[in-house]
């Protein structure tokens, strides 16, 4: 448990903190604004316009429905590993590829020595918290998910690839804690995809956490925890976030079989689907965790980052997350 | 000494400039109903007819039709049978790919062609002999959900895919399709299970008549399983060099009875190989390989490259083999 960690850097949080993931919807004024601005129709400062109002949208949102450690949204990423590589040196645009069906991203090839040349988040973390008293978690892509997610040229292997890219990747998040950031995610979906390299994501890990004054959290999602665990708990993060919906809770019978230890983000919808899921079908799912972890290691958000969703299905998802959160911690916290 | 060249699978069916995103572009206009299906089906033709001309440009003695119209290697042959719906998204293997995740909730059947008609339109447009390419009952079913309930559920579902596979490799042997290649990477996850594959694997190679059927694994490092790989009734045997620093040298220690399709060249990297090392490969291969039968090829299908890359790896397969030869590239 990791409640006195986060009492020592002054966070005083209620039972089940809800939170979100990463990413919301961006409205349909930012969708415009980035359109235009790749046809060069209107200039950056137009562009970083609408983001900043997006982001405040967001902001203002989270607080109304009563997240407790809030996001930035990330309105001003397109893709969460290219957006590193376009501000990190050393990464070159490696074209479209397919994501799904009819959907393509540009994914970056590593071509020289990755360089860290200066904060890639930290102004859209500042600019959101002046917005809120809130905790705001700061949000970073991992060198795992970068390399694996990036074509690998310049590195002799995956491995040296991902160390070098997790040397550079502390110094955000160094930069974040400098300018106070107390709880930082490191998103690391990719890591569950190969588990004869777990060892390589641990490794890269403590290269972006040891000695760092932050309540760490990683985001993994869609792989084959099964083969993961209990070897990610290794992982040195005080939090793992975990898709949960969207594979019927079955991480909990791997936690019954073998402790799970650390504190846990516990996705209680699935971010995948445009149903919104009942308050029952929400708090029924966290009754199925209380079952099996100690109430006080418990986080609830969604699976994963909304923004494939609408903006009402994100709103109407996060209500339902806070909903069945608030409803159970009514009824748990004298216990 | 000769050596083949050959196209994997799949090719980019994007580009980053506007003719090579006509697909893109008019999926996306009938979806918002600007474009008819008629309008997509014209799209996909173009793009797998320049697709297949890249191919034959590159030099490949063997090409496919780059699996243009295809959304995702299992949902476009498993939603062509009856009693499957589809359902969200799953990564495909250790990928950022996602595929529509099939339900099986009843009798698998094949009701229809599944790949005839793309195959033919293939062969008629190439200048060379096409390869018809099908995702194999055993992936098709450790990819899909079983719905279909009872005892035996997986089985009586890998039954059902076999069935229907088996049926269209007959189909395409009948419309002349002088290579099909049947495509197993969820076995290298599963190598424990390789009789139940086995099983599968033979009631599907029945069928294929005249044609020479090519088994291919990808994903994954085959060389545990070499030796049992060695055994099934293929004529062709495609490897996936790339997980396993290895697999050269226990082919070349343990021979081989069967035709390789050697995937040397990284179809998930840009980087291209250097031409010696890639060709000092083959020379080891070569004591005990009879390569004159044999094919160069990417690791895998093409489309998890950007298309640039993609069309360099092809032209890269003539430069390794022209080393390997000793003539000029």
């Amino acid at each position: 448990m990791s409640r006195a960690k986060l009492q020592e850097l002054g966070i005083d949080l209620p039972l089940f903190p809800i939170t979100a993931v990463g990413s919301f919807p961006k409205p349909d004024f930012l969708l415009k604004a980035r359109a235009d601005f790749a046809k060069n129709r209107i200039r950056l400062g137009a562009l970083e316009k609408a983001e900043r109002q997006a982001t405040e949208f967001w902001i203002r949102k989270q607080e109304g429905l009563g997240v407790d450690v809030l996001v930035d949204g990330e309105m001003y990423r397109g893709d969460m590993v290219a957006y590193f590589a376009e501000h990190l040196d050393g990464f070159e645009d490696g074209g479209l590829v397919r994501s799904y069906g009819n959907r393509y991203y540009h994914k970056p090839i590593i071509t020289d020595e990755v360089h860290w040349v200066e904060p890639i988040t930290l102004e859209w973390w500042k600019y959101a918290r002046g917005l809120t008293s809130k905790p705001l978690k700061g949000v970073v892509t991992g060198p795992y998910t970068i390399m694996d997610w990036s074509f690998v040229e310049f590195y002799p292997d995956r491995r040296t690839a991902c160390l070098a890219l997790a040397k550079e990747i502390r110094q955000e998040v160094e930069a974040l804690i400098e300018e106070g950031a107390k709880i930082i995610q490191i998103d690391e979906p990719a890591i569950s995809v190969r588990p004869e390299e777990l060892p390589v994501a641990i490794e890269a890990m403590h290269i972006v956490t040891d000695g760092l004054p932050a309540y760490f959290i990683t985001h993994i999602c869609y792989g084959a925890f099964e083969d993961i665990y209990p070897g990610m708990l290794d992982l040195p993060v005080d939090n793992f976030d975990l898709e949960t919906s969207n594979s019927e809770l079955d991480m909990l019978e791997l936690f019954k079989k073998r402790r799970y230890t650390k504190d846990i983000s516990f996705g209680v919808v699935d971010v995948h689907t445009h149903v919104v899921e009942e308050e029952q079908v929400v708090e029924q799912r966290l009754r199925q965790v209380l079952e099996v972890l100690p109430k006080e290691a418990i986080w609830v958000d969604p699976d994963c980052g909304l923004k494939t969703r609408t903006a009402d299905e994100a709103i109407a998802k996060m209500q339902s997350v806070v909903t069945a959160a608030k409803a159970l911690r009514a009824v748990t916290s004298d216990k | 000494m000769e050596l083949s060249l050959s196209n994997h699978s799949s090719y980019p069916r994007i580009g980053d400039d506007a003719e090579h995103q006509l697909l893109r572009r008019t999926i996306a206009q009938r979806d918002k109903g600007e474009k008819t299906d008629d309008a997509v089906r014209a799209a996909e033709d173009r793009m797998t007819e320049l697709a297949l001309a890249e191919q034959v440009e590159a030099g490949l003695d063997l090409v496919t039709d780059g699996q243009i119209r295809w959304l995702d290697p299992i949902s476009h042959l498993a939603a062509k049978l009856s009693g499957v719906r589809l359902n969200g998204l799953l990564r495909f293997f250790d990928t950022n790919f996602y595929f529509r995740r099939p339900v099986v909730e009843g009798k698998l059947e094949r009701t229809g062609p599944l790949l005839l008609e793309e195959f033919e339109f293939a062969q008629e447009k190439s200048a060379r002999s096409v390869k018809a390419v099908l995702t194999g009952p055993y992936t098709l079913a450790r990819c899909s959900v079983n719905e279909n309930g009872g005892a035996g559920g997986f089985d009586k579902m890998l039954e059902g895919y076999t069935g229907a596979l088996a049926a269209e490799v007959a189909a395409l042997a009948a419309a002349g399709a002088k290579v099909i290649q049947v495509e197993e990477p969820a076995l290298l996850k599963h190598p424990d299970d390789f009789s139940r594959f086995e099983q599968s694997f033979s009631a599907l190679a029945m069928s294929k008549d005249s044609a020479q059927l090519a088994l291919v694994f990808y994903f994954g490092d085959p060389a545990p399983i070499y030796d049992h790989l060695q055994t099934l009734p293929v004529d062709l045997l495609g490897l996936d060099f790339t997980y396993s620093p290895d697999l050269v040298d226990r082919v070349a220690s343990n021979g081989t009875a069967r035709t390789l399709v050697l995937g040397l060249v990284d179809g998930r990297n840009t980087r291209l190989e250097d031409p010696a090392a890639t060709a000092r490969q083959l020379e080891k291969l070569a004591r005990s390989a009879d390569l004159n039968r044999a094919y160069l090829s990417p690791s895998c299908g093409l489309e998890f490259l950007p298309r640039d890359r993609a069309r360099q790896k092809l032209k890269h397969l003539a430069v390794i083999r022209n080393t390997f030869l000793g003539s000029p590239s």
